[in-house]
């Protein structure tokens, strides 16, 4: 390593260099870059104190809290900075305008933050305290970690007993996209490599249908938060269980989303609805790794003539998820992942994603479903949890991202889009639209 | 059969601290094992042991712990 490279502390993994790909992606809009966002609300002020002390420990124990991403050559490390900057921001309404709006903007003004990627803290924690209501929001750069990470980061701070927290990141693994490329011989990497990229090709025999007006210049990423009631919530489960099985809960959620799509605008351009989803390769519970990103894309796909009979949509995005798994094409992903790693980021954009604005992105919206959060006695250092939900950049088309968690047995619906691209009134029948979807046997 | 399908589950799907402790009849859905777990099980299972497990069977009830799984294993072998 030369003398100017001492102060790497870490080189990206394959799976962080495809989030960069999307950072840049977003950059390119004179957007923010791929910043995500976990919310907890709370029902009264936190010990903030404890909290700090918390958030400090967490900065001790993972250093690379206080990281720099910087270029060398063409590839790209977390290295460290001359200074540490602070992780936990306090925010008041100072101004006593409406504690809804007040929360609601902070989050939004946080999540559109512009800095440059070298000097963008990886993460932030920030209280944010009105009379009656405080919200807890984590903010990151996705490349410093995934959202399976973001929510152990919580489960971190939420643990009280300190020999709990110290089993966090333990056993220390490699980067788990090497450690499942390494169990290959090169001929079934190179095998495995073009089963993906004829993968890609046939998705992109179809050409995604997007309701964004590309037309407009990106501004700002916004959001609706929906928490549905117990009793919807368990409607929802029974008619997911029976209607997609055991084995594809999720699939509900975008099978139904792409039909509320849809009636917005049934003659919309575009031959298929396409949603890139994360297939996440830490075992399911473990508490390691907590950094980085350990993820593959996939994608569900159905083309717009199956949109009209939801029975069909659903089983087509059953089978086809099924496929996926039988023909591996989610480990097909990580040799394609590996090699790009390699590339300049915006190379890495064409080969990996389509370019922006080309009319021909393989998404129609982002999503992602963390299913059930389980943090400890539902509280925050001392106060109850009232609502979860995540955020996230999106890079325009689509300009639209579902997410969607369950947290005390209800689902909460994140919609997160990007404006004016999309506009407040659009999602809020958009969700009517999709409510109706879910609810309907 | 059981000791392979147990080792599939705890190095590739699910994290246990101690796996040698979970008995066969624990509830591996409570333990972690998730829509996209499950459906890696059943095509490791049917690659691994030559059955074909129906779509209509995947049910809490035929996967809900080891003894269960194979239960359900054993009735498609031929």
């Amino acid at each position: 390593m030369s003398a100017a490279n001492t102060d790497i502390i870490q080189m990206l993994n394959p799976s962080d260099c495809f989030t960069l790909a999307m950072d840049e992606e977003i950059r390119q809009e004179k957007m923010p870059g791929s910043l995500c966002g976990f919310a907890l609300e709370l029902s009264g002020t936190p010990d903030i104190e404890a909290l700090e002390q918390r958030i400090t420990e967490f900065g001790t124990r993972f250093p690379l809290a206080f990281a720099s991403l910087q270029q060398r050559g063409k590839r790209y490390f977390w290295c460290q900075r001359e200074q540490e900057h602070p992780l936990f921001y306090q925010h008041y309404n100072t101004h006593k305008i409406d504690e809804v709006i007040f929360h609601k903007e902070t989050v939004v003004r946080l999540l559109n933050h512009k800095q440059d990627r070298e000097t963008i803290p990886p993460v932030e924690f920030h209280l944010i305290s009105s009379t009656v209501k405080n919200t807890f929001l984590m903010r990151w750069i996705h490349p410093f970690c995934d959202a399976r990470g973001a929510d152990l980061i919580l489960k971190y701070l939420c643990t009280e007993s300190l020999d709990a927290r110290k089993r966090f990141d333990l056993p220390k693994l490699e980067p788990l996209v090497n450690t499942q490329l390494a169990k290959y011989k090169w001929w079934q990497k190179i095998s495995l490599f073009f089963k993906a990229k004829r993968y890609i090709s046939k998705l992109d025999n179809l050409q995604s249908i997007i309701h964004a007006d590309t037309s407009l210049t990106p501004k700002r990423l916004n959001f609706n938060t929906y928490t549905l009631s117990l009793e919807q919530t368990q409607t929802i489960n029974t008619l997911a269980r029976q209607q997609v099985g055991l084995t594809g809960t999720s699939l509900y959620y975008v099978g139904c989303f792409m039909r509320a799509l849809h009636k917005m605008n049934p003659k919309q351009a575009g031959e298929a609805y396409c949603t890139p989803y994360a297939f996440n390769l830490r075992k399911n519970k473990a508490l390691s790794p907590l950094l980085s990103n350990h993820v593959a894309p996939l994608f569900a796909q159905a083309p717009k003539a199956l949109l009209d009979d939801k029975a069909a949509l659903l089983e087509h995005l059953k089978q086809q998820n099924m496929q996926t798994i039988r023909e591996k094409f989610d480990y097909a992903f990580l040799p394609v992942m590996w090699a790009a790693s390699w590339l300049s980021l915006e190379q890495h954009g064409e080969k990996l994603r389509n370019s922006m604005r080309t009319g021909t992105e393989r998404s129609s919206f982002w999503f992602s479903d963390i299913g059930h959060v389980d943090l400890s006695n539902n509280s925050f250092f001392g106060s109850d949890i009232t609502k979860i939900y995540h955020l996230c950049q999106i890079s325009s088309p689509p300009a639209l991202a579902f997410l969607s968690c369950q947290f005390n047995k209800q689902l909460t619906f994140s919609y997160n889009f990007i404006e004016p691209l999309f506009t407040q009134k659009w999602i809020e029948s958009l969700h009517k639209n999709m409510l109706e979807e879910l609810l309907t046997p | 059969m059981k000791q392979k399908i147990r080792n599939f589950i705890f190095d590739e799907l699910i994290f246990v601290t101690e796996p040698e402790n979970f008995s066969d009849d624990d509830d591996l859905l409570e333990a972690g094992l998730d829509s996209m777990g499950i459906m890696r099980l059943i095509m490791y299972i049917e690659e691994q042991f030559g059955v074909t497990l129906p779509d209509s069977e995947i049910d809490p009830d035929n996967v809900n712990s080891f003894n269960a799984l194979e239960q359900w294993v054993l009735q498609h072998k031929s």
